[in-house]
This record gives C-alpha cells, sequence and structure tokens, in this order.
C-alpha cells in the first residue's frame, strides 16, 4: 500500500516538476509568471485524446507528435502574449496571460466540447512486485518525464543553443548586443516549457479525466512547487514538484481526501514564511 | 549623535569595522573613503535600513539600534540616497507631501504659510527648482531630482541629515545649490553627514572628516590634517611616490 | 459630474431595465466593490492579492449562517460580514507582511485556496458542496428587500458609500502613506512611514470592502456556494483593475462594466463569449497597457497637441492627486 502511494506520488510528482519547470523556465527567461501554464497541461491532455482515441496512433508516436504540437503551441504563444508587450511592465503581461488561459478553456470546449474524456493507458496492464501491483503506466510516466528533465537539461547546460537561451534569460539587453535573435531565444523558450509541459498532460491523460478544469488546479500546486523549491530554481521546480506531489499524495490517504488541495496550500504558505525563498532559490535583497 | 563601535558584515566582506565617530548639531561632518570602503553601509546602518552588528547608535542620548528605520525618521533623522528615491509615477506634489505628511506627523503645523528659507518656496528656489506642482517627477533632470530629494528631507526640520553623494552627476551651478541647501540645514541646527567624493565640496563645508577604508577608520580630523595625511593619500592613490 | 452620473443611472436604470438586466447591475456593482478593494491594497499600495475572491466568500458565508442558523437580522449579519471579513486580513498580515516583494501575492494564492477548501468542505459550517440555501432577504426595521429593484438601490448606496470612502482615503496621508510604498518602499520607511503597518491597514481595508461586497451577494441570490468563490474569480477582479486602469477610482468603475456589462450585449454570440472575453483581454492589454483610462488620457493629449492647443499653462490632470 504505501510502495503505491509512493509511486503514485512520485509520478504525480514528476509531472508538477515537469508544469513547475515550464513555469521556471518562463520566468527565468522573461521575468513573468504564466497563468496560462496550466492551460498547456490541459491542451497536451486533449491532444493525447484525440491523437490515441481520434486518430487512433500508438502512444509512442503520439508522445512525439504531441510533444511537437506543443513547442508549436508555445511558439504562438509566445507571440500573442509576451512579444508584443515585452516592453511592458510585466503585468501587463500576466494579464494577458489570465487572458490567454480563459481563451484557451474556450477553444477547447468548442473543439473537444464540454463532457469529459476518457483516455486509455498509456501502457495497458499491471507489474507485480512481490505483493504489491502497480500499473506499468504510473511506471512509465516517471520514466518518460525524467528522461524529458534530463533532456532539457543538457540541451540548456550542455548545447551551444542552450547556452543562447541561458544568457538570453539573464540579459535580454546584452544578449541582443551579441547578435543573440531574442524573439528566437525567447519564443524557443516558450516552446520548450508549452512542450514539456503539454507532455506532462499526455502522461496523466488517462489516470484522470480529461476536462477542461484539468489545468487550473494543477497549474496551480506546480507554482506552488516553483515557490517551495524555490522561485527561479530548475531544481528547485523538480524537487518541489516532487515534493508536492508527496504531500498531495499523502495528505490525501492519510489525513482527508477532501482537504488535500487546501493541505498542499498551507504548506506553501508555512514554506513562506520559515523560508521564503524556497530550497533552492536565493535571498534577492535590494541595494540600498 | 554618536556612533559606537559599528561593525557590519555581509557574508565574508567587512563592511564596517569598528567605525566610530559623532556628528554634533550644526556642524558638518565628511565621511569619505575610496569605493567600496564601506560609506553607503554606515548611512544604511544610522538609517535603520541595516543592522550594527556588533555596534550601537546614539542621539540625543537614545540608544536606537534597535529601532526602525520609519521610527528613526520621525524622531528626525533624514537622508538622501546615492540614486534619488522618489515616487516615479506620482507628480511633483505627491513626492513633496511625502515630506509634508512627515513634517506634519512630527509638529503639528503646516508648512506651507511659513515664509522663511525654511519653507517650502524658499528650499525649491534656493535648490533652483522652478517646477509645477502637477508635473510628472520624472520630467526633472538628474541633477534636478537629487536637489529635490535634498528638499524633501530637509523641509521636515530634521535634526540629523544624511546625505549619500548629493554632488555626483551633478554640474557647478548645481554644486553650489547643494552647498546652499546644507547650508541651511546647519544653520537650522542640524547635525549633518555628508558621504562625498567631491574633495572640493568635502574640504569647504565640513568642520571635520573621517576616512574610511575597507571598512575602517584610516584618519579623523580638520580639513586641513586629512588633506596631508599620508595614509589618506595612500588610501586614494595607492603607494609609490607622489609628486 | 459624477454625481449626476449616479444620479441619472439610479434613475433611468431601474425603470427601464428588465429584471434579469438589473440582476446583471446588481451583480456587477457587486463586483466592483470587490474591484475596489483590490485597487486599495494593490492600485494604491502595491502588493498584489489574490484573495480578494476568499474574503467575499467569507463575507458571504458569515451573513448566510447568521441568518439562516442562528437567526441574526440581516442588518446585523451586513456588519458582522463587514468586520468579521476585515478582521482575517488583519490577522493574516501579520504573518504575511514579513514576506517581501511578491512573495506576499503569492502567499494570497495559497490564502484564496485554503478559504475555498474550506467553502467546499466544512460541511457542518458551510454546508460543503451543497452550499448554503434560502437565505432570508435583507430588511432594514419593516423594509425588506426582495425585488431586483430594491437591491439595486441598497447595491448602489454601498456602492456609493465606498467610493467616497476610498476617494477620501486616496487624497489622505493615508493614501499617500499606501502610495509611497507602492513607489518607493524604502524611501517611504525613511520618510516616517510604517510600511508593515500600513500594509496591514491596506489589506484589512480591502477586506472590510469584500465582506460588505459577500454580504450582499449572499441577500441578492439567497443561496452561496463555494463554485463562486475561487482563485480564477480574484484573476478576473485583477483583469478588471488592470483593464480599466489602477491609478485612481473610475479604473475600477469602467474595467467592471465593461466587463461585465459588455458580455451581455453580446449575449447572441452565446459559446464564443468566453473566447472573445479572453482574446478581448489579450487585445486590449497590447493595445491599452495602462488601461482604459490610461490610454483614453493618451488619446486626449495626443488629440489636443494634434490640434496644437495651448497646453503651456494648462493645468494637466494629475494622476494621483486632485
Amino acid at each position: 500500500m504505501v510502495l503505491q502511494l509512493i509511486i503514485t506520488s512520485l509520478a504525480m510528482g514528476i509531472v508538477y516538476g515537469l508544469v513547475a519547470m515550464g513555469f521556471v523556465l518562463i520566468w527565468r527567461a522573461v521575468g513573468v509568471v504564466n497563468f496560462a501554464q496550466g492551460e498547456f497541461l490541459m491542451l497536451g491532455a486533449f491532444t493525447a485524446y484525440t491523437l490515441t482515441e481520434v486518430v487512433g496512433m500508438p502512444m509512442g508516436v503520439a508522445l512525439g507528435v504531441c510533444a511537437f504540437i506543443m513547442g508549436l503551441v508555445g511558439v504562438i504563444f509566445h507571440f500573442m502574449t509576451y512579444w508584443p508587450l515585452r516592453k511592458s511592465w510585466d503585468m501587463t503581461v500576466i494579464i494577458s496571460t489570465i487572458g490567454a488561459s480563459i481563451a484557451l478553456k474556450e477553444i477547447v470546449t468548442l473543439v473537444w466540447g464540454p463532457a469529459p474524456l476518457a483516455v486509455d493507458p498509456l501502457v495497458p496492464g499491471i507489474a507485480r512486485f512481490m505483493t504489491v501491483a502497480i500499473e506499468w503506466q504510473f511506471l512509465f510516466t516517471i520514466g518518460i518525464a525524467a528522461v524529458l528533465m534530463g533532456l532539457v537539461f543538457i540541451l540548456l547546460e550542455k548545447t551551444y543553443l542552450g547556452h543562447i537561451l541561458q544568457a538570453t534569460a539573464q540579459d535580454q539587453y546584452a544578449a541582443s548586443l551579441i547578435g543573440i535573435p531574442v524573439v528566437v531565444a525567447t519564443g524557443l523558450t516558450f516552446a520548450i516549457s508549452a512542450l514539456i509541459t503539454g507532455v506532462g498532460g499526455l502522461l496523466i491523460s488517462p489516470i484522470f479525466f480529461v476536462v477542461t478544469t484539468m489545468g487550473g488546479i494543477t497549474g496551480l500546486k506546480a507554482f506552488a512547487a516553483v515557490i517551495i523549491g524555490g522561485f527561479g530554481s530548475v531544481e528547485g521546480a523538480i524537487i518541489g514538484g516532487i515534493l508536492i506531489g508527496f504531500i498531495d499524495t499523502f495528505s490525501g490517504a492519510y489525513i482527508s481526501s477532501t482537504y488535500r488541495d487546501a493541505i498542499v496550500f498551507l504548506c506553501l504558505i508555512l514554506a513562506l514564511i520559515v523560508r521564503p525563498q524556497g530550497i533552492f532559490g536565493e535571498k534577492i535583497s535590494e541595494k540600498v | 549623535m554618536i556612533l559606537d563601535n559599528v561593525c557590519k558584515r555581509f557574508g565574508g566582506v567587512v563592511a564596517a569595522d569598528e567605525v566610530s565617530f559623532t556628528i554634533a548639531s550644526g556642524q558638518v561632518r565628511g565621511l569619505i573613503g575610496p569605493n567600496g570602503s564601506g560609506k553607503t553601509t554606515v548611512l544604511n546602518i544610522i538609517s535603520g535600513l541595516c543592522e550594527a552588528d556588533p555596534g550601537s547608535i546614539i542621539f540625543e542620548g537614545d540608544n536606537i539600534t534597535k529601532q526602525p528605520s520609519h521610527v528613526r525618521a520621525r524622531l528626525g533623522i533624514a537622508r538622501t540616497f546615492q540614486h534619488p528615491r522618489l515616487l516615479k509615477r506620482c507628480d511633483i506634489k505627491a513626492n513633496l507631501f511625502l515630506g509634508i505628511d512627515l513634517a506634519n506627523m512630527k509638529e503639528k503645523s503646516s508648512l506651507f504659510s511659513k515664509t522663511d528659507d525654511h519653507s517650502l518656496e524658499g528650499l525649491l528656489e534656493t535648490a533652483g527648482l522652478k517646477i509645477s506642482m502637477d508635473d510628472s517627477i520624472s520630467s526633472l533632470s538628474y541633477g534636478q531630482q537629487k536637489l529635490f530629494e535634498i528638499v524633501r528631507a530637509i523641509l521636515t526640520k530634521p535634526k540629523v541629515v544624511l546625505l549619500d553623494e548629493p554632488a555626483a552627476g551633478l554640474n557647478t551651478k548645481e554644486m553650489e545649490r547643494v552647498r546652499a541647501l546644507i547650508d541651511i540645514a546647519v544653520r537650522n541646527n542640524a547635525a549633518v553627514l555628508l558621504v562625498e567624493h567631491s574633495m572640493d565640496l568635502v574640504m569647504n563645508l565640513c568642520n571635520s572628516i573621517t576616512v574610511l577604508n575597507f571598512g575602517r577608520i584610516i584618519a579623523e580630523g580638520i580639513p586641513a590634517e586629512i588633506q596631508s595625511n599620508e595614509a589618506v593619500i595612500e588610501a586614494y592613490l595607492g603607494k609609490g611616490r607622489h609628486a | 459630474m459624477s454625481i449626476l452620473l449616479v444620479g441619472g443611472l439610479a434613475i433611468i436604470v431601474p425603470f427601464t431595465a428588465s429584471n434579469y438586466l438589473l440582476r446583471v447591475f446588481n451583480m456587477t456593482m457587486i463586483t466592483y466593490i470587490c474591484v475596489v478593494s483590490l485597487f486599495v491594497i494593490f492600485g494604491m499600495a502595491g502588493q498584489i492579492s489574490f484573495a480578494q475572491a476568499g474574503f467575499w466568500g467569507v463575507g458571504a458565508y458569515i451573513s448566510a449562517i447568521l441568518t439562516v442558523d442562528l437567526h441574526v437580522s440581516p442588518l446585523l449579519a451586513l456588519f458582522a460580514s463587514a468586520f468579521g471579513t476585515a478582521l482575517l486580513p488583519a490577522i493574516l498580515g501579520l504573518a504575511l507582511f514579513r514576506l517581501h516583494g511578491h512573495y506576499f501575492g503569492f502567499s494570497t494564492i495559497g490564502v484564496v485556496m485554503i478559504l475555498n477548501g474550506l467553502f467546499q468542505n466544512w460541511k457542518p459550517v458551510t454546508g460543503g458542496a451543497d452550499g448554503i440555501a434560502n437565505i432570508p432577504p435583507f430588511g432594514i426595521a419593516s423594509m425588506t428587500f426582495t425585488t431586483e429593484m430594491s437591491l439595486f438601490y441598497l447595491i448602489l448606496f454601498m456602492v456609493v458609500a465606498i467610493s467616497v470612502a476610498t476617494y477620501l482615503i486616496h487624497h489622505s496621508s493615508l493614501g499617500r502613506a499606501f502610495m509611497a510604498i507602492r513607489e518607493n518602499e524604502i524611501a517611504a520607511k525613511c520618510m516616517g512611514v510604517n510600511s508593515y503597518l500600513t500594509k496591514i491597514i491596506a489589506f484589512t481595508i480591502s477586506g472590510l470592502y469584500c465582506g460588505i461586497a459577500g454580504s450582499l451577494y449572499a441577500f441578492m441570490s439567497s443561496y452561496v456556494s463555494a463554485s463562486s468563490f475561487t482563485f480564477p474569480q480574484s484573476a478576473l477582479y485583477l483583469v478588471m483593475l488592470m483593464l480599466g486602469g489602477y491609478h485612481s477610482l473610475p479604473g475600477p468603475i469602467i474595467g467592471t462594466a465593461l466587463l461585465m456589462l459588455l458580455p451581455e450585449w453580446f449575449r447572441f454570440l452565446q459559446e464564443y463569449i468566453l473566447l472573445i472575453y479572453g482574446l478581448g483581454v489579450m487585445v486590449l492589454m497590447v493595445v491599452m497597457p495602462d488601461g482604459l483610462i490610461g490610454g483614453g488620457k493618451k488619446a486626449y493629449e495626443f488629440i489636443r497637441d494634434k490640434r496644437g492647443w495651448i497646453s503651456a499653462n494648462k493645468k494637466r490632470p494629475s494622476n494621483d492627486l486632485g
């Protein structure tokens, strides 16, 4: 039983981690909190539905196609919300992302209808380890998400492209002065963010009903993960996500399944009071 | 005001190391030293933005080391900043009100009626600021903003005035105006601590000077003494043969 | 000028609008009160808060529980809602305003989510997912407010009272302290503003407003349930404030009116309405980042300069004072 909970926690946690990473990538690149991040998750799930149930692709292919589509979504999103407002105050971009989240939910309702949809398990079947039975798909979720995170890490740390993205994230003006096309860097960052979050949506689509509201609370919990892990830190986002996954699952099982969401956010507030900069964050103080 | 053995570390950097001096009413003390010597840190400690650890600040006989910034401001400790801290999106009137509200808090009287040179109009004229109350604060040039900040500090009739490089980035005319404003403060018996790089201003205005380097006091005395002090010259210019 | 507008509104609307439209107006006014509460804490004091919808809910539930379960008079319930709700941000602020920068804002996300969790699940007190029904209508002495029209006047009265109060705060030294904190907290502190306490005051005032709005909502709809008091609702208040303009009171008026009344005009678009809503917000932010008031001012100045009007000695309307 506990092992099952642990696996579930890890699976959920790593998906939270993907969404949280998505938040952090955008934050680091353009200094804005994307209120539509949860909707990327939702879009990924709906896309997964269409690709597997309607078009009938095998899950492996669907994964790749979904990732590609979500990358494109990220780029379009970038040009509609951030790019026109890049010189304005960040609040305006935030408001724009709020508008985008409303719009995205409506587009999904118009295209797929309001009824909840069901997606078949990623990988059918149940694995048995000694006395414990775990659905294979949880293990696959953990595996695929981990691989994806690893790929993003390698991209950011080890490749030239990644260095360009990091440079632009740290100082757009300086980056432009040395010849980096800022629009490509920021656009690509949004694309990656949407891609990993969308794949997260695909991974959890068989576990929950696919509904337009699925992005909302998951997105907020992932945001809590970002804060607890350390606002602005990619490692923090991942660790925070997994932590939230554990808090969410275990408090749901042992404390109260109805209050599990509230408990997650209570932890957020407690974490903020005790250590606002999170696990990996740095204390930001104003120079006087 | 007395600073007693004030120390401050930021991680491995010693910003202030056993700094002690006195600022007397009606007098100007200069606080100079090369960049990074800890002058702004000292100002921050006095105005309460930074905590001395250890060390104490005594103001009019009371130990104010643990008092928060706003209490110190209400007691009569005013300051300016290296880069003017103004309310950018507000107009001149709103920015001045920040000072006026404080003055009204301290003594329940309105400032607009008096006609001495310490009145609002008088200060603005001394500062050479011919501005309309409704103008946006961002319409002022950098020099004007710095002068404005000094006006805002002085109009509250403070007992201690801390000035952080008021002349930096100003032309000669504007520096004259800074001088005039400091004169007004001194005439009203304020104790002035002047952090500056402009030796002209420092040597002409200050009654006494404290020199910091790497957070420590390396010299103290009247302007004439400081000018010929070996340690001071070395701190600014380095060891070696001088002309 | 505004008196004429309000007076005109007060006469024209109730007598010409259908019951349905009156309800829309009433809901708009209640929403406006919440947006003004955000104006106080964010527009003036610069502290972004997502907790408003949660406080709104607290106000609604207090009134509902008092009148339904405890048979308290509605007037008393209104007062209890107002001050009871105000107590919450006052206490929360003590802990939360120790957080700097955007961390306070993040904590308010936690606040609204926790409040919503309580509303949804605390069955004995809030009725859980079923909510609280059969809330008696509002009444003072022998007057009961059962018709949409009577509610209109009640809510309008509160709207005017709150707007006047906010205007007075805006032009007082307290309001100036709020704005000083918003613009440059360190300068404010060094000029004698107790920023910690002042922020708590701003938060408390905003809680007071939300409490009143919640109470009015409970009496108007006779039924409260957790689904109204959510984080997206708080986000919507923020959108309305930003869209209208966060610098001064006309901003919330326009922002709320636009986002609540305009969709009614486009009712015929049915299912596309929310899509246009969302897209509209995005477009408006690009076209008018300062909100409609700011954009309106820019347009006014643009036209004025184009026509070569003498602007040298003309008193330009100042943003925050006057």
